[in-house]
């Protein structure tokens, strides 16, 4: 039969190791702060601190801090957190939404410097970005292929941390002539 | 077979894999332009089921948002306003996406503008009503909710959303029906491809089949008359050894006979030689052809200084004052025998010794070509011989 250890100074004891083993895995969290305040930060070394996050699905957009310290998300936590830091680093971004067949719509952070854009899919590969053109068009073809799927729109939208309000800006549908895309 | 045969053959081998590999080409060609097409037909029906899904989308987030907006007032839970917020928010990208997907088909863009200004005018309701709520007005909350209840925003917006649903299920059976008529057209294209290759391919084995038949007739034709040369050989070689054997033979005949006529020869010559009596073989016109040892002796005169010299030269007829030896040319022309003729012969001194000529005409069948003179002696003195 289990004996359990019930003096005070055991239960402590018990607790402090609990509470330790519980905050290890997020002794490493990378924060909010930290992004903005790296002198040195570029798609790739913001990429980097994702590499061990986990995928969950959340209908709304998560907080940075929150999905940080969660270090769980979904690609539209990655995406607005990207843009956000990203453009407080003088890089010039844009949020892209493309609705593909049949799944949920998949969200990326396009680099105009480095002509690729940050997925969450690719955060646990040696090369986070992914090369694209700039045109809405050329993203949503790329983010598709990498499903291997059909996509029917894409959209470029703001978000605001404070309002937590996505603004669709631009809209292209496949179905329409290139040549008459909103951003072409 | 003639070498033209199988050029021809391989000819109409190569044309028909040429125009195999055109059909191939062709059917390759029509079946990816129809591929395309119906990938474009493929975007059109998803394009059509994502306007569904928005318009869809549309209808549960109003009612999300109605509901979320509801239980906030009753529970006053910052987590239902927030749900309210998130359904709102999601209504906008709904809105905003079926305006663009519909924005190249005008009829339904004036419903989805329709719808938008419906969810507008239910978003302005919600607002008021939380700006009551967030003022503590509970009796303008009141009002408001009543008077929203009374209000057929909800049920016009699910007509509207129902309209268009409609409407684009329409389109979506006139695109599906497009799609499944290339699909049909891409089938149709393959399989014709297929049996058309697969025609030309019987073609061609045929060609080459029919071509192989020729040719082991053609061997066939070659190996009998292969056969029959050999035959046509056989016999002629057998008729040559034949023939050889009998030329041997007959060669060897005449060999003996040969050997048999230069014995004869050789008798007649030493008859000839031994002859005392001064023998002159002369031509038709008396020329001396050939003389034996006996006129040597009794002219003195060697065989050359004799051989093709007129007979009249050494001889002369008693009682000839011509000298010519006429009567002896005469009897010669005439084919017959002249006996007893008193004559002499002059020898290389130029003295004369009587003889007795007599003429032999020689004959060759009937014809006279030639005689032969001889002379009996009838005195001569051996001591002049030295």
């Amino acid at each position: 039969m289990l004996r359990v250890a019930t003096s005070p100074a055991a239960r402590r004891l018990c607790a402090l190791a609990l509470v330790g083993v519980l905050c290890v895995s997020r002794i490493d969290a990378i924060t909010l702060a930290e992004l903005l305040s790296d002198p040195k930060q570029t798609p790739k070394r913001f990429a980097s601190h994702f590499e061990k996050f986990e995928y969950e699905f959340h209908a709304a957009v998560q907080p940075a801090d929150v999905f940080l310290a969660n270090r769980a998300g979904d690609c539209d936590d990655y995406a607005i957190l990207a843009d956000y830091v990203l453009k407080r680093k003088n890089f010039t971004t844009r949020l892209v939404r493309v609705s593909l067949v049949g799944r949920v719509a998949h969200d990326v952070c396009y680099v105009f410097q480095s002509k690729a854009y940050l997925d969450y899919n690719n955060r646990k590969f040696g090369s986070p970005l992914e090369g694209s053109g700039r045109r809405l068009r050329q993203i949503a073809n790329e983010v598709a292929d990498s499903f291997e799927a059909n996509w029917t729109s894409a959209s470029e939208y703001t978000y605001d941390y404070e309002t937590d309000k996505k603004i669709l800006a631009l809209t292209v549908v496949k179905t329409d002539p290139p040549a008459r895309d909103p951003d072409a | 077979m003639s070498p033209s045969v199988p050029d021809r053959t391989l000819r109409r081998v190569l044309i028909f894999f040429a125009a195999i590999a055109a059909v191939l080409v062709a059917a390759v060609v029509v079946a990816v332009r129809n591929i395309n097409r119906a990938e474009r037909g493929a975007d059109w029906v998803n394009h059509t089921h994502a306007v569904i899904l928005e318009i869809d989308g549309v209808l549960a987030s109003t009612h999300a948002s109605d509901s979320a907006l509801r239980t906030f007032l009753m529970t006053n839970d910052p987590r239902d306003q927030a749900a309210g917020r998130e359904a709102l928010g999601a209504l906008g990208e709904h809105l905003s996406i079926a305006k663009a997907l519909t924005r190249d088909e005008p009829a339904q863009l004036t419903e989805v503008l329709r719808l938008e200004t419906l969810a507008n005018q239910r978003i302005d309701i919600m607002q008021r009503v939380l700006a009551a709520s967030r003022t503590d007005q509970t009796e303008a909350v009141r009002t408001l909710t009543a008077a929203d209840a009374t209000t057929a925003t909800v049920s016009e917006i699910r007509r509207a959303v129902e309209k268009l649903k409609a409407e684009e299920m329409a389109l979506l059976a006139e695109r599906d029906t497009a799609a499944y008529l290339q699909a049909q057209t891409t089938r149709w294209t393959v399989w014709l491809g297929v049996a058309l290759d697969g025609l030309l391919l019987i073609g061609a084995a045929w060609l080459i089949r029919d071509d192989l038949r020729a040719r082991r007739l053609a061997a066939a034709a070659l190996a009998e008359a292969n056969t029959r040369l050999e035959l046509r050989v056989r016999e002629r070689t057998a008729d040559l050894v034949a023939t050889n054997e009998k030329l041997a033979a007959e060669n060897l005949e005449q060999r003996w006979a040969h050997q048999a006529a230069e014995h004869q020869l050789r008798y007649y010559q030493n008859v000839f030689n031994a002859l005392n009596d001064l023998v002159f073989i002369v031509t038709k016109a008396l020329n001396v052809s050939r003389v034996n040892p006996a006129v040597v002796t009794v002219t003195r005169r060697e065989p050359s200084a004799l051989i093709d010299q007129p007979l009249a030269q050494f001889v002369q007829l008693a009682g000839d004052p011509t000298g010519k030896l006429d009567p002896v040319a005469r009897a010669l022309r005439e084919g017959r025998e002249l006996r007893g003729q008193m004559a002499s012969i002059s020898d290389a001194h130029g003295r004369p010794v009587a003889v007795r000529l007599t003429l032999f005409p020689v004959r060759d069948r009937d014809k006279v070509v030639g005689g032969v003179v001889v002379l009996e002696v009838l005195a001569f003195d051996q001591t002049s011989t030295v």
